[in-house]
């Protein structure tokens, strides 16, 4: 009699091999070839630049062109737009490839596992998104790159302020006579910026849990309609990942530029983006409208 | 916390190890791509602009040429004009000096001729005259076989001259 393998989407990369106490997971696998295609895209594309384009460059170009007019859109600003471009076409680029990898429907390869009497399969390619690890080691390079793109903007003073707003307690003692009301005002400006601490917390959980749980989603609906019904009805399922995975990869990009724009903002001078910026928790007004207009 | 880590499987030492990888990827695509890439587009403007600028200055520099064209045909047209009816004055001028003289040398010529012919025909007669008087004295001296005196010669010449 055959022997029963169990097909089982588990919510976390699975371990493929081991190399001393570090864990090779096929999420990384992933991401490791989405690293070599998109170094070999990169390297590629750096041979065909002329200054007249064509093919591949071509494409490149429209897409950054459109990508900075994008980038425009919300920081109303083309030089920081250029500065911030790298890091979203970046990390737009990493997530894409990921997101595409885990369709390619080379999930036959893989390795079959015997844990305590019952083999399970484990194939060699996950989405590198569709992990955790991944989701949030892009959503902590965002929100460090993002505070660390605002010390060099606007400074590390008022960036410190943003979190640990000294300058308003200070200001207690200066502006009493003239205000009586900021001995009101300061501290609860004060404390609106140790919640800002807690606000860029709370945008690592949402960018990582947002990215990983419609990929993981997608893919999840992939294998249980292919269970279903095989090879014709996933089909379009399959085109409607597609088009999720290059939606997540452009609204994880954009919602880094809106970071990085608030970031190198300086809220003394911008009141009004300031106190858009310090509702829903951190997450500000253009980034709701954004969500809302991509989404 | 920890049912979410052990939920998720949450590794540090993977979160660092996809740092790195997309470490790799920004500094690779921005080597390899993006620097090279916006720097060829920026140049490629820069060039378009100021193609852009240097045609919109030759155009000006064009119309410029075009209306000092203008000004220089029509100012070298009067001046062609002027120069012409000068030119035809002058020819008028010359023209006139030329018949004048021609006229006057011609009338010189035609003196000197008149008296060259009248001297001529003088001295033609003065010859003949003295072609005849040899001659009848010759006829006379055979006729009547007798030298004749100076006297007589002169006398006679002077008779026959007179016919």
């Amino acid at each position: 009699m055959k022997e029963k393998i169990l097909h089982e989407t588990t919510i976390f990369a699975e371990k493929i091999t081991d190399f001393g106490s570090f864990h090779i997971t096929n999420a990384l696998i992933t991401s490791w070839v989405a690293v070599a295609v998109i170094v070999i895209i990169s390297i590629f594309l750096r041979r065909k630049l002329k200054e007249i384009p064509k093919g591949i460059q071509n494409v490149f170009e429209v897409f950054a062109e459109g990508a900075l007019s994008m980038c425009d859109q919300v920081t109303n600003d083309r030089a920081l737009s250029i500065r911030i471009f790298p890091m979203a076409i970046s990390v737009f680029f990493f997530i894409l490839v990921n997101n595409w990898l885990g369709l390619i429907p080379l999930g036959g390869f893989g390795l079959i596992e015997n844990h305590e009497g019952i083999k399970s399969f484990i194939p060699f390619l996950r989405g590198g998104t569709a992990d955790v690890n991944t989701t949030l080691a892009l959503a902590v390079s965002a929100v460090i790159g993002a505070n660390l793109f605002g010390v060099v903007s606007v400074g590390i003073w008022k960036t410190f302020n943003k979190y640990v707003n000294l300058s308003v307690l200070g200001s207690i003692f200066t502006k009493i006579k003239k205000e009586p009301t900021v001995i009101i005002v300061a501290p609860i400006t004060f404390f609106v910026g140790l919640i800002e601490i807690a606000g860029e917390v709370a945008k690592i959980a949402s960018l990582s849990f947002r990215l990983f749980g419609n990929i993981f989603a997608g893919e999840v609906l992939l294998v249980s309609i292919s269970a279903l019904v095989a090879y014709v009805v996933p089909i379009p399922f399959l085109f409607l990942e597609i088009l999720v995975g290059f939606i997540q990869a452009l609204i994880f990009s954009m919602l880094l530029v809106v970071y990085f724009t608030i970031s190198s903002s300086d809220h003394d001078h911008e009141p009004a983006r300031n106190a858009s910026h310090n509702d829903a928790g951190g997450e500000s007004h253009e980034h709701q409208k954004l969500t809302q207009g991509v989404v | 916390m920890d049912s979410i880590v052990s939920t998720f499987h949450i590794d540090w030492k993977i979160i660092i190890a996809q740092v790195l990888n997309f470490s790799i990827v920004f500094t690779m695509l921005y080597i390899y791509a993006l620097k090279p890439l916006s720097k060829l587009m920026k140049e490629r403007g820069e060039k378009i602009a100021k193609g852009v600028d240097d045609a919109e200055e030759n155009a000006q520099i064009l119309e410029k040429t075009n209306i000092e064209y203008e000004k220089v045909l029509v100012k070298a047209k009067t001046e062609a004009q002027i120069l012409f009816n000068n030119t035809i004055k002058e020819a008028e001028i010359k023209k006139d000096e030329m018949l004048e003289k021609a006229k006057s040398d011609v009338a010189i010529m035609i003196s000197d001729g008149k008296k060259t012919l009248e001297a001529e025909k003088t001295k033609m007669v003065a010859d003949a005259k003295n072609e005849i008087v040899s001659l009848v004295m010759k006829v006379t001296e055979k006729l009547i076989d007798k030298k004749l005196d100076a006297s007589f010669d002169e006398k006679t010449i002077k008779e026959l001259s007179n016919l």
